[in-house]
């Protein structure tokens, strides 16, 4: 087997992402999935980028524009 | 006088911070790869050119390593005499052969280094730019300026005067992101430009004796809500970190965030005179070719790109005021007096929970209201105590270069704790037969007004709406008013009863606070602290020994509590004379101290507590 190496792009694992910790990934052709270093959280591509679509639930008013800023 | 200021920055850096690491990876490292540099300068140009196509001005601040290289100081003049942008100085990117060649190390934070290399390290970068532009730079700036190094700086090139000299809230939590690996420690600052202190930069200078003579400004404008609770780095006027928060749309790559963040420091001229500000500085790692994380090079481009319009378009629309770095600090010195606060009422803009916080920030103090915890501080730093905190090689604080708290709610707890004991916080309980409800559990909102009071100074008041606190047979309709008075160290917390449903029931009220010190999540050692309530001729005091001990006057003066390491004193009065003052020693499992006034309350019965910060020697 061979070592790990970067994917297309440096994702970030979801899982640590949730916890506020920025945690690259790294890239194991062999079994074409990225892997967490720090936590268990192993994806596809795919599920990588759907992971990263539900860590955005917490941001409820991401899509809002706002106009006014008090509450008056 | 509405006037709504941007500085932008661009610095050339020549090894992107964190280029080297994350697109270098398989490589072996070299510092001076030629397609290193080549792209490098390339980002530099490509922010550069995106500013001026909107109409905005730069700071450009040369890096040591930029000295250097030909290129980057020919676009500097070119723009200079062209854009009339300004030729300043960084302290940020030292790193290149040269630098390591000299200092033989890999440091490159400039507040981390011992004394004596931060002022061969300054003389060797501001003689190497007079040598180059046959003038010495008026701004510089790195993450983060300690005191000592920023009154070297003044001393020996008096023309500086301004400098980006701390980034907001970028402590444990940036650090912890970082899986602790990114050293920069250094919460407790202002969110937005001031004038330092020359002993703390952190804190405002009282007066002129105090003054540094530099203008302060914040890396980037932050979030003050987000910022404060999460990664400092994910939500700020630096677009790529929008999308490292992965706060986009994936498939229309729109962020409203951004400019919601934008558009919120512009509203916040409603508390300062009619002055608002931002800052954007985006380092040249941010738009490598090979993206960054999920982002590819086209949306960081396009993030960058979409920002600048905004404020191009903002000062088409004649909302902006674009202005370099030394602009900036003439025209801050000009309209700022010392005693004159910073005030953000400040709402969620994220998240969706309308939750609502008021920051203030004076030479005495920084302060944090909730209004989602009933007008509870829940942070609170004593700029009174002027710190004297050294920070790098060869002092006690080689990497932690954060204004020490009294109270901080997410390193501390807070209201809310795990089965036993309290976290730092300061609010009121109410007791009426046998049931008791903190403030801190009644959510509410606020408005802010001023009233003129002596000298052209003022009050800040923020006026909470009544919140109604409901025991099993009484409802008391309860308005807090918190009140900063210009030039004082006090935090006034005012209770009228509006109403209650029993007009001859009587209350209990109890006003507290809980506080510790520290500038991290980690318990400090609190036995050289004392604990003393003091009465007419009478006094009583605690040496703190975590036994849990408690004392208490009726009728006493005020409650104190003297905080060594800090060089703080903190203590309270109430406007009731009758009052019980109290103090309570925390113990191992809750390394706290309390102090606080008990009192009763009627139906439209008014009452003040004053919170009063002091520097103890
Ligand atoms: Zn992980």
């Amino acid at each position: 087997m061979a070592q790990a190496g970067k994917g297309k792009l440096n994702f970030r694992c979801p899982s640590c992402f949730m916890r506020d910790l920025d945690i690259d990934m790294f890239y194991d052709k062999d079994k074409k999935e990225y892997y967490c270093m720090r936590c268990q959280y192993v994806g596809t591509e795919e599920d990588v980028l759907e992971k990263n679509e539900m860590v955005r639930f917490r941001y409820k008013d991401m899509y809002k524009r706002f106009t006014k800023f008090d509450f008056d | 006088m509405d006037k709504f200021i941007v500085n932008i920055i661009h610095r050339p850096e020549m090894v992107p911070e964190y280029a080297e690491k994350v697109t270098g990876h398989g490589k072996e490292e070299n510092i001076g790869r030629k397609s290193l540099l080549t792209e490098s300068l390339d980002i530099f140009k490509f922010q550069q050119e995106t500013a001026h196509k909107n109409g905005l001005k730069t700071t450009i601040q040369m890096t040591y390593a930029s000295l250097f290289n030909e290129e980057a100081i020919s676009i500097a003049k070119e723009h200079h005499e062209k854009y009339g942008d300004e030729i300043a100085l960084s302290l940020l990117g030292l790193p290149c052969e040269e630098f390591r060649e000299k200092y033989k190390t890999k440091d490159f934070c400039i507040w981390m280094f011992s004394m004596e290399d931060k002022k061969s390290i300054v003389d060797d970068v501001f003689g190497k730019f007079h040598d180059i532009f046959g003038f010495y730079p008026e701004s510089t700036g790195s993450y983060y300026m300690d005191a000592e190094l920023v009154n070297y700086i003044k001393e020996k090139y008096p023309m500086v005067k301004c400098a980006v000299a701390t980034c907001w809230e970028e402590g444990p939590k940036a650090y912890h992101t970082c899986n602790n690996s990114w050293y920069t420690l250094m919460d407790g600052g202002p969110w937005n430009p001031w004038i330092p202190s020359k002993q703390n930069i952190h804190a405002p200078a009282a007066n002129e004796a105090e003054d540094s003579g530099i203008v302060a400004i914040p890396h980037l404008s932050r979030d003050l809500l987000a910022c404060y609770d999460g990664n400092g780095s994910n939500f700020g006027t630096h677009p790529q970190n929008v999308l490292r928060g992965m706060i986009y749309d994936t498939k229309t790559w729109e962020f409203p965030y951004l400019y919601n963040l934008i558009d919120q420091y512009r509203d916040l001229e409603k508390y300062n005179n009619g002055y608002a500000y931002n800052m954007m500085f985006v380092g040249p790692g941010w738009l490598n070719k090979m993206g960054r994380w999920e982002a590819p090079y086209e949306l960081l481009k396009k993030s960058y790109e979409d920002g600048m319009a905004y404020y191009g378009q903002l000062k088409k629309e004649g909302k902006l005021t674009d202005m370099t770095m030394a602009e900036f600090a003439d025209y801050f010195r000009q309209k700022k007096t010392y005693t004159e606060p910073e005030c953000a009422l400040w709402r969620d803009i994220l998240y969706g929970s309308d939750k609502q916080l008021f920051w203030y920030c004076d030479p005495y103090m920084r302060a944090c209201i909730n209004m989602n915890q009933g007008g509870a501080i829940v942070d609170l730093r004593p700029y009174a105590a002027k710190l004297k905190w050294e920070v790098g090689i060869g002092t006690p604080h080689v990497q932690d270069a954060s204004y020490p708290f009294l109270i901080q709610e997410k390193y501390r707890a807070g209201y809310f704790t795990h089965y036993a004991g309290e976290g730092t916080v300061r609010s009121a309980k109410l007791t009426y037969n046998g049931e008791e409800v903190d403030l801190c559990l009644c959510r509410t909102h606020a408005k802010f007004s001023e009233e003129v009071i002596e000298n052209g100074k003022k009050k800040r008041i923020l006026t909470l709406e009544p919140v109604d606190i409901e025991f099993y047979d009484l409802t008391v309709k309860l308005q807090t008013r918190v009140i900063f008075t210009e030039g004082s160290s006090d935090i006034e917390m005012e209770r009228t009863v509006l109403s209650m449903s029993n007009p001859d029931a009587v209350v209990d009220l109890n006003e507290y606070i809980v506080a510790c010190y520290g500038t991290t999540e980690y318990p400090e050692d609190m036995t050289s602290l004392t604990l003393t309530c003091k009465g007419k001729g009478e006094e009583k005091k605690i040496d703190y020994a975590y036994k849990c001990r408690e004392a208490e006057i009726e009728g006493a003066d005020s409650v104190e509590a003297v905080i060594p390491p800090i060089e703080t004193k903190v203590s309270m009065r109430t406007s009731d004379e009758k009052a019980t003052g109290y103090i309570r020693e925390g113990y191992a499992f809750s390394p706290m101290f309390t102090l606080g006034y008990k009192m009763t309350l009627k139906d439209k019965e008014v009452v003040s507590t004053w919170l009063k910060l002091e520097k103890a020697n």
